[in-house]
């Protein structure tokens, strides 16, 4: 029984549940209070124990019905009906289900399903179990018969064992479909986030999109704490002491401290020419996100020239905030018109609040890079980050303005698959 | 195992004799926490009957029900105990003379500290604590203990929520540790306005209340409003479950559906009509907005209704 539940919770656990040992072990306990006797009564016990939001809870239930339709019948048959010796051929001809069952599951109760990991040719378990069922002695009883000149005997007896081949076949088929579905599908959430932003495809779009708000979910919750940390409680005596001297030293007047928190002030620079795009697009994606957090987010999509795209996403959803985004693309790219635009726009907001990230290859087709207010904006900024979806090695080559505006830069940094971006926005959350 | 089949069937019955009407997942949870001593955590939207569950476990397993509605900013002090200061006060001015007398021989500030020190527990005993609920939960011989909206509260209030919910007991310095002496059953509610930390998660068993079916509903209007009749309970639950599908910005719960049957018989009406409806509209959907907006939708709806049970 306890096997049972292990393969159960080791099924939960590849499809994305995250079960702890202690919850596990509780599981264990549910089933023995339980039982097999009632399979709603099971699913509930274990769906109140194991799945902990309304997502997991719809997943378990799919799961289980899919592991438990099976498993209980054979398990609780093996314990519960006698040892009948019936043979093999007999079984098959009266179409006793429940005792093919009781064999199916002794046989395939040494072989390793859970250990597939992708649909490899499942013969091999095929024909293991065709030897744990005892098929052999089926095919000697064939030749027996045909030696005898049985034909009809030997006809019947083929074709029952023909029957049993694809019974099993589809067992199998069906144990290792449950099992290798999941692996894919984690394989492919564990691989996306390291591919290179200009490599992924329109179809993988969808899930990428999901991948984003998943991460975006998690930041969220990991540093949304640290919105509610203004505190009464503490009497900060030094101020009330001071505060209540004109009344003889009597404190009538308390005063408490408080720790403020003050939330980041972010501007997102991105640049939109053709060669960088895809990366503002995950970049604003993230940002946009995680808007719980960084609320006071100010973005601006530059080429030739700086616009300011904030309103678009504020009022639009992201797909066309994005595309009204992408209108400041025309003509050649230009970070030095860019940065002086910026200046003119929003550097008097810029204080030592704000956090101000660049994205953009710094490719300005040999245009004045106006370094200079880049190191302005330095100065009076907290942070400066310049995100390059190239790789060191191309930095400062051909056109490339990155050494110009690397000492400007608080933090300059490769950024070129969601991986990084996540690692960025963490960066940002933390040092608030 | 067959006795738990039964024990959580007699749960259920037990529930429905105190008039709430409940589906098996919630009598299994009622089950596995009282066998296995782990507290309960319940979601679901507002109006479901989390609640009244507790109440009605209070009932059925002859328990105080105790309760405890969190806020945020609720801290140790209001939710475990506090010393009654003013009384401690009160009683030092009173018996000043008395000071004086037990003072008597001692001389100079050392001795009389001394002297002082044998009394210093009498002002700090039990006459003095002020028990909150969840004290009183731990001292209680049986008690059911709610902890209601405890995702109002904020995380210093879960990490401590954590320790008494593992161990049940807690160690108050002047008194020493207060274990609990019988373990009491435990009701978290949640609204669901933010994630609860996952550590608390872990701990209780999980149960996520739903808006009823159908055949639920219709057994808990049985219940709670007996005086309507058969033909108007059908319209009426079948009128709320369609009204559930509508966009609307707050969706009529079980308590609403209730308290519009009590309505309608306070009226007098022996089925829907469209004067009926048009005029308790308000005590189904609590936003003008919602009202104003779905006129057209609600007259539909009740045209299927009636044509399913005329």
């Amino acid at each position: 029984m306890t096997e049972l539940l292990a393969d159960f919770i080791h099924t939960l656990r590849y499809t994305g549940h995250r079960i702890s040992t202690s919850e596990a072990v509780l599981a264990g306990e549910v089933l023995n209070l339980v039982g097999y006797d009632d399979k709603a009564i099971l699913k509930a016990g274990l769906s109140q124990v194991l799945a902990k939001t309304c997502e997991e809870k719809e997943s378990f239930y799919d799961i289980f019905d899919m592991f438990f339709s099976m498993e209980i019948m054979n398990d609780s048959m093996i314990e519960a009906l006698p040892e009948e010796q019936k043979s093999l051929l007999d079984i098959l001809e009266e179409d006793d289900r429940v005792a093919l069952m009781r064999l199916m599951a002794q046989a395939a109760s040494p072989l390793n399903f859970s250990s597939i990991r992708a649909f490899l040719s499942p013969q091999g378990f095929i024909s293991d179990m065709m030897d744990g069922m005892g098929a052999s002695a089926l095919d000697m009883q064939i030749m027996s018969a045909v030696s005898e000149g049985r034909m009809a005997d030997a006809e019947r007896i083929s074709k029952a064992k023909e029957g049993l081949g694809l019974k099993i076949a589809s067992y199998v088929e069906r144990q290792v479909r449950q099992f290798s579905e999941n692996a894919r599908e984690l394989k492919r959430e564990e691989s996306l986030p390291f591919v290179r932003l200009t490599a992924i495809e329109e179809y993988q779009m969808a899930t990428m999109r999901a991948l984003v708000k998943k991460m975006a979910k998690r930041l969220v919750s990991l540093y949304a704490r640290r919105k509610k940390v203004s505190r009464r409680g503490h009497l900060d005596v030094r101020m009330t002491i001071r505060r209540n001297i004109q009344y003889d030293g009597i404190l009538f007047n308390t005063v408490w401290k408080r720790k403020k928190i003050d939330r980041p002030k972010v501007m997102v620079l991105c640049d939109v020419s053709r060669s960088v795009s895809e990366y503002a697009k995950f970049l604003l994606m993230f940002i946009y996100s995680v808007q719980e957090v960084l609320p006071k987010v100010r973005s601006f999509a530059f080429c030739d020239s700086l616009i300011e795209v904030t309103d678009c996403f504020n009022e639009y959803d992201f797909e066309k905030a994005m595309n009204e985004a992408m209108l400041a693309a025309k003509g050649k790219t230009s970070y030095g018109n860019s940065l002086e635009d910026f200046e003119k726009l929003a550097m008097a907001d810029v204080d030592r609040k704000t956090t101000v990230i660049i994205l953009g290859d710094a490719r300005s087709n040999n245009d004045d890079p106006k370094e200079g207010i880049l190191k302005q904006i330095h100065g009076r900024a907290r942070r400066v980050i310049f995100l390059n979806p190239e790789n060191k090695v191309s930095w400062g080559t051909g056109d490339s303005e990155m050494y110009k505006y690397l000492p400007y830069c608080h933090k300059a940094s490769v950024c070129a698959s969601l991986k990084d971006l996540e690692a960025l926005v963490s960066d940002i959350l933390r040092r608030s | 195992m067959k006795n738990s089949v039964d024990a959580i069937a007699s749960i259920q019955k037990a529930f429905d004799e105190h008039g709430y009407i409940c589906s098996l997942q919630i009598a299994t949870a009622v089950f596995l926490s009282r066998h296995l001593d782990k507290p309960i955590l319940i979601e679901g939207p507002p109006g479901v009957g989390k609640t009244e569950l507790a109440k009605a476990a209070s009932k059925i397993f002859d328990s105080e029900l105790i309760r405890l509605q969190c806020y945020e900013g609720l801290d140790e002090a209001k939710a475990l105990y506090e010393w009654k200061y003013g009384k401690q006060l009160l009683y030092t001015q009173v018996l000043r003379e008395k000071l004086g007398d037990l003072m008597d021989g001692a001389t100079g500030l050392k001795e009389s500290i001394a002297k002082l020190h044998d009394f210093d527990d009498t002002f700090f005993s039990e006459d003095f604590l002020e028990p909150r609920p969840l004290l009183k939960a731990l001292r209680s011989e049986k008690a059911v203990l709610l902890i209601d909206e405890v995702d109002k509260a904020d995380d210093e209030f879960e990490a401590f929520l954590l320790e008494l919910l593992s161990d049940y007991q807690i160690s108050v310095p002047e008194l020493g540790t207060i274990k609990a002496k019988s373990i009491p059953m435990v009701f978290l509610t949640s609204n669901n306005s933010r994630e609860i930390g996952d550590a608390l998660k872990r701990r209780c068993i999980h149960l996520y209340i739903p808006f009823p079916d159908a055949n639920l509903e219709r057994r808990i209007i049985k219940s709670r409003v007996p005086d309507v009749e058969s033909r108007l309970r059908e319209q009426l639950v079948d009128f709320v479950q369609r009204l559930r599908e509508l966009e609307l910005k707050k969706v009529p719960a079980v308590s609403e559906t209730i308290d519009w049957a009590r309505t309608i018989v306070l009226l007098n009406a022996r089925e829907l009509n469209p004067d009926i409806v048009k005029n308790t509209l308000n005590v189904l959907l609590k936003f003008q907005d919602d009202i104003v907006n779905n006129e057209g939708r609600v007259r539909t709806i009740l045209d299927e209704v009636k044509r399913k049970y005329p």
